[in-house]
């Protein structure tokens, strides 16, 4: 059973070796429905890392802007 | 039939409002309103009470609404009706310039991150849920919340990539004026389509290749699949697809370059004196006639159409460059109390009515007349370089507005000469005395004062009331 990794290998796939174009009508949701479920993990942890990160950031920014402030005092 | 309801053929429905079943817009007594239907109780219900309307409306991203007890167009349906906050002047997507399509994205997928932060979700992203007021953007369409179901991908996600992420990624990429496919694709451009106009190092940029690339993959791929998604799109997947997409948005960008008239003020042959005279005589006749509203066509980066903004009067400046019109915007957006919005237009081949049944967006001319129309340094390139003879050009602008702000610049004009430089002059009837017994004919001219140090005249002319 193909698992959500092998169905985007395979479509990325598509993206080296264009498939040649025809004039099908392409379905109006069902392709981008499923590309949000295929990409979830991904999004979901990129986002989560993002979000971490800006703790991060914010924490240390405080942090040094509180020094600063202590020095100046 | 009750009696106080109508026949559908009396409902002066708006000719964009049909696709949702929750509701629609309608024109009574020249105001426009909102019927929500009783399908859509319990979302608007939601959306008052979660606090999200307040939160959106105190933030002008969204267009401030009142309920009023007027008698529904449909009472069957009707659960209220709603009275939207007025808009001027409606344009759409295929008129704006990056930046405000940019704009108008960026505003998208921050409201979708407020709803979600409520509950809520937007059940599409069209370009034409949004409007601008002067020069910021704002959510026009009430009806677009739902609430939001965990599991389930955003529905809104297709149409977002087409309305918006397509037009800004193939100007970033490629050409300025393919965001101009919006004219042509009213449900915005395929991505399919996108995908190829693509530069092939765009397959290098990560957003691009997920939404644009590898989308158009997967709509080919998977069409006509059945879709199963119960519990699969988690509540942080979907924050991270929005934010994947704001990303994709703000790393887009264009600058003005390159394009036809982009330094023309520069170039033109008006000394400082004559510059500050013309300045002068437009500011003059604008206070002359007091406009209520005023559109200035060709008017490059505003200069002139800023004289009547800045007095209060609602003003849209139209240009065919896409540099110029990016240039004015940016300009506004420094002062958001600007009565100003720069718009794309082509005055050869403006906007059209699109859409089914030709009425879902209306042509240039369904959305005049104005008070007063501002044409300077216009007709020698309609003119001379599009054969527009005089008398039609006349007609086209005494259909658009009482009042007229025109500038004629003769043959001996140095723009004029380059203009002719190029062609055969077959212009034997362009001169000033001809120009003036044309638009004598539907015009009464109050005013022709010649700019100093130039072969150019201008003129106030108000529309002969016959």
């Amino acid at each position: 059973m193909p698992t959500p990794f092998h169905e985007l290998i395979d479509l990325a796939s598509q993206l080296i070796i264009p498939s040649p174009s025809d004039a099908a009508y392409l379905d109006p949701g069902s392709g981008s429905f499923i590309l949000q479920i295929l990409l979830a993990t991904l999004l979901g942890s990129l986002f989560l890392v993002k979000s971490f990160w800006r703790k991060i950031v914010v924490f240390f920014q405080k942090l040094f802007s509180k020094s600063s402030d202590d020095q100046g005092q | 039939m009750k009696p106080n309801q109508k026949k559908p053929s009396d409902i002066n429905h708006i000719g964009a409002s049909f696709r949702d079943p929750n509701g629609f817009l309608f024109i009574q007594e020249g105001r426009i309103y909102r019927q929500v239907n009783q399908s859509y109780r319990e979302e608007y219900d939601f959306m008052m009470r979660s606090g999200l309307y307040n939160r959106l409306v105190d933030a002008r991203l969204l267009l401030p609404h009142q309920e009023v007890p007027i008698t529904p167009p449909q009472p069957d349906l009707a659960y209220k009706i709603i009275q939207p906050e007025k808009i001027n002047f409606i344009s759409y997507p295929y008129e704006w310039s990056f930046s405000q399509i940019k704009d108008a994205a960026l505003l998208t997928l921050h409201t979708q991150k407020l709803s979600l932060e409520a509950g809520m979700s937007l059940k599409d992203a069209s370009a034409y849920n949004i409007q601008f007021i002067h020069a910021k953007p704002i959510f026009i369409d009430t009806l677009s919340f739902e609430r939001y179901q965990e599991g389930k991908p955003w529905d809104a996600y297709k149409q977002f990539c087409q309305h918006f992420l397509a037009p800004l990624t193939l100007a970033s990429w490629r050409d300025v004026r393919l965001s101009e496919l919006l004219r042509n694709h009213i449900d915005g451009i395929p991505l399919d389509l996108a995908s190829v106009l693509l530069p092939w190092s765009s397959r290098f940029s990560l957003p691009i290749v997920l939404h644009i690339h590898l989308h158009a993959a997967s709509q080919k791929r998977f069409a006509g699949r059945k879709v199963e998604y119960s519990g699969k799109f988690s509540r942080q997947a979907m924050f991270g697809l929005v934010d994947s997409l704001e990303d994709a948005v703000r790393k887009l960008t264009w600058k003005p370059k390159d394009t036809q008239w982009g330094e023309y003020y520069d170039e033109t042959n008006y000394t400082p004196e004559g510059m500050a005279h013309k300045e002068k005589l437009v500011d003059e006749f604008i206070q002359i006639i007091q406009p209520r509203s005023l559109w200035d066509l060709g008017a490059n980066t505003g200069r002139f159409s800023r004289l009547a903004s800045q007095r209060g009067v609602p003003t849209i400046a139209f240009d065919l460059d896409p540099a110029a019109v990016e240039m004015a915007y940016l300009e506004c957006k420094k002062d958001v109390s600007s009565n100003l919005l720069p718009l794309l237009m082509d005055l050869t081949n403006p906007s059209p009515s699109l859409g089914w049944n030709n009425r879902e967006r209306m042509s240039l001319v369904a959305r005049g007349p104005v008070d007063a129309i501002l044409a300077l340094a216009l007709i020698h390139h309609l003119t001379i370089s599009n054969n527009v003879p005089l008398e039609h050009l006349a007609k086209f602008l005494v259909g658009l507005g009482k009042w007229l702000l025109i500038e004629f610049a003769s043959k001996e004009d140095s723009q004029v000469q380059r203009l002719l430089a190029v062609r055969k002059d077959i212009f034997s009837g362009y001169t000033k005395e001809k120009f003036e017994e044309i638009f004598s004919k539907s015009y009464d001219i109050l005013r022709c004062d010649q700019i100093r140090d130039s072969q150019r005249w201008l003129y106030l002319m108000q529309r002969t009331e016959k």
